[in-house]
């Protein structure tokens, strides 16, 4: 029988900007056995939401995730719009619905190149990065901000697109899209690119459904579910439908992203030709009544869940998060045993782990 | 790596895809949020953006007159701004530059003394947001 080691992958490991712990036995290369271990990025935000006045909770939960914190703030705001409830005019259905979608893609533009990355292909890493800057402008120039936007609140956003505006997001996101296809070539036909993904990590339709995955790793297994089907937002009123691949491996889950940021930007254009005009907010009068509500949205790495349970006061009695990598890690125990030592970065960063949402 | 061949190619004849910072600066987006400034002659220290604050930037001594402003907690959210009854806050941008120890700023309003100037920006000025 050959030797069993046991290798500490994290918490402080190249691939992952973020603290986890996977402890990893294998035997002589291969993959036997893992062990997940989380807790070393806990802030104890949700209890801080209870403390907190309900509008103060929108500022501190878009810092929950760096990454998606647009969604987030959409989150937030309309879980505790729910209590009311109140009734949002068209206009800021569909700048949120922009905005979550530029978020998504600057996300999965921000993965594609660190999947680059992780299997070593610097220089594509850094040109998808290059690409998801013209996205951050975008952002910085619609919201005021680059990374955490702070442009909704209970009722409404705080800032509009205006004509200009939206003429420049249309040519750069017709640029980004163009970019975008050169790469994602050397991602769908590139020989060292395939080697190191197809057949990596894969997870069942079965597996995926019974371990309760979410988002991409779900839809990249061949089921059709996401947060967006609820027609929150906008959603309802544009032309939408999940990307699904049927492989379940890691290249499969590439795909899922890459065809989704495509899908992004086609959903922004919609949104932005679509751009009903109005109020860009209404006047919510009071506290949140006593009442509790639950809100569904579809983040770049997964459905987010919020519930919220108003008592009347300023604060909310409970704020509760459940985020879509806490849904995905255990699909980890069942990619990775079987895979050689050189495939545990990859198949992890398939997931699009996102330790920091997942502890709070 | 064929398939990259073409983005290699433009990268090599395209000139550099980055700036030559810092002596070629980007124009800033109207309205971005850069850092707090304060109009010592129009707040009245009403309190209403240190109630509001969502990271307890800002603090206030009525006896002495004063609002302080700690700039290492600003998240610059720009609730401030929003809020003020007076238009005293404006967000600039301008990013505060790196420092070795916090900064605390100290403020002197001199909006009261200035009462009619009060009443007729209080007549004309924009219901805030929710926030
Ligand atoms: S800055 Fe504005 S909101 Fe703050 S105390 Fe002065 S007048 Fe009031
Ligand atoms: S910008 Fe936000 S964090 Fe900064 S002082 Fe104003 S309200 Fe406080």
């Amino acid at each position: 029988m050959a030797a069993r080691t046991t290798v500490p992958f994290g918490p402080q490991h190249p691939v992952l900007p973020e603290p986890i712990q996977l402890k990893i036995t294998y035997e002589d290369e291969k993959v036997v056995e893992v062990v997940p271990a989380i807790g070393y990025g806990h802030r104890g935000i949700e209890k801080a939401c209870e403390l907190n006045e309900y509008t103060k909770n929108i500022y501190l939960c878009e810092r929950i995730c760096g990454i998606c914190s647009y969604i987030h703030s959409v989150s937030v705001v309309e879980v505790t719009e729910k209590l009311w409830p109140v009734e949002l005019p068209p206009r800021v259905k569909y700048l949120r619905t922009i905005w979550a979608e530029m978020s998504r893609t600057h996300s999965h533009l921000l993965w594609l190149g660190l999947l680059a990355d992780a299997f070593g292909f610097e220089s594509m890493f850094l040109q998808f990065w290059r690409i998801r800057e013209r996205v951050l402008d975008l952002l910085e120039m619609t919201t005021g901000q680059r990374v955490i936007q702070s442009v909704n609140v209970v009722g409404g956003v705080r800032r509009d697109i205006s004509p200009e505006q939206k003429k420049t997001c249309i040519e750069t996101l017709n640029t980004v899209r163009k970019e975008s296809e050169a790469l994602i070539k050397v991602l769908t036909k590139d020989y060292t690119v395939k080697s190191r993904t197809i057949g990596k990590g894969v997870l069942t339709k079965e597996q995926a459904l019974q371990l309760g995955c979410a988002g991409p790793t779900l839809r990249g297994s061949g089921v059709r579910e996401d947060a967006r089907l609820t027609k929150y937002d906008a959603y309802g009123e544009l032309n939408y439908e999940p990307v699904v691949e049927e492989a379940g491996d890691s290249y499969a889950r590439a795909l899922v992203r890459a065809r989704e940021l495509f899908q992004a930007i086609d959903l922004q254009l919609e949104a932005l030709a679509k751009l009903p005009e109005g109020e860009i907010a209404v006047r919510v009068r009071g506290n949140p009544p006593a009442n509790e509500d639950v809100m569904r949205t579809e983040a770049p790495r997964g459905e987010l869940f919020y519930y919220a349970k108003g008592n009347g006061t300023r604060n909310l009695e409970r704020l509760k998060v459940r985020t879509p990598t806490f849904a995905n890690i255990p699909s980890l125990l069942v990619m990775l045993p079987g895979c050689e030592l050189a495939d545990v970065p990859v198949i992890v960063l398939s997931i699009d782990p996102c330790i920091s949402c997942t502890e709070r | 790596m064929p398939w990259m061949l073409p983005t290699i190619l433009k990268n090599f004849f395209g000139g550099p895809a980055t700036r030559l910072y810092p002596a070629e600066v980007r124009e800033p987006f109207e309205h971005a949020r850069g850092q707090v400034s304060f109009n010592e002659d129009k707040c009245t220290l009403c309190g209403t953006c240190v109630r509001r604050c969502p990271a307890e930037a800002l603090s206030q001594d009525k006896e002495k007159n004063e609002l302080v402003f700690y700039p290492a907690r600003c998240i610059i959210c720009e609730v401030c701004a929003d809020i003020c009854p007076r238009k005293a806050i404006d967000l600039i941008y301008k990013w505060r530059l790196p420092f070795y120890t916090k900064p605390v700023e100290v403020y002197k309003p001199r909006g009261k003394e200035s009462g009619k100037a009060e009443k007729e920006a209080a007549a004309t000025r924009e219901p805030a947001l929710n926030n």
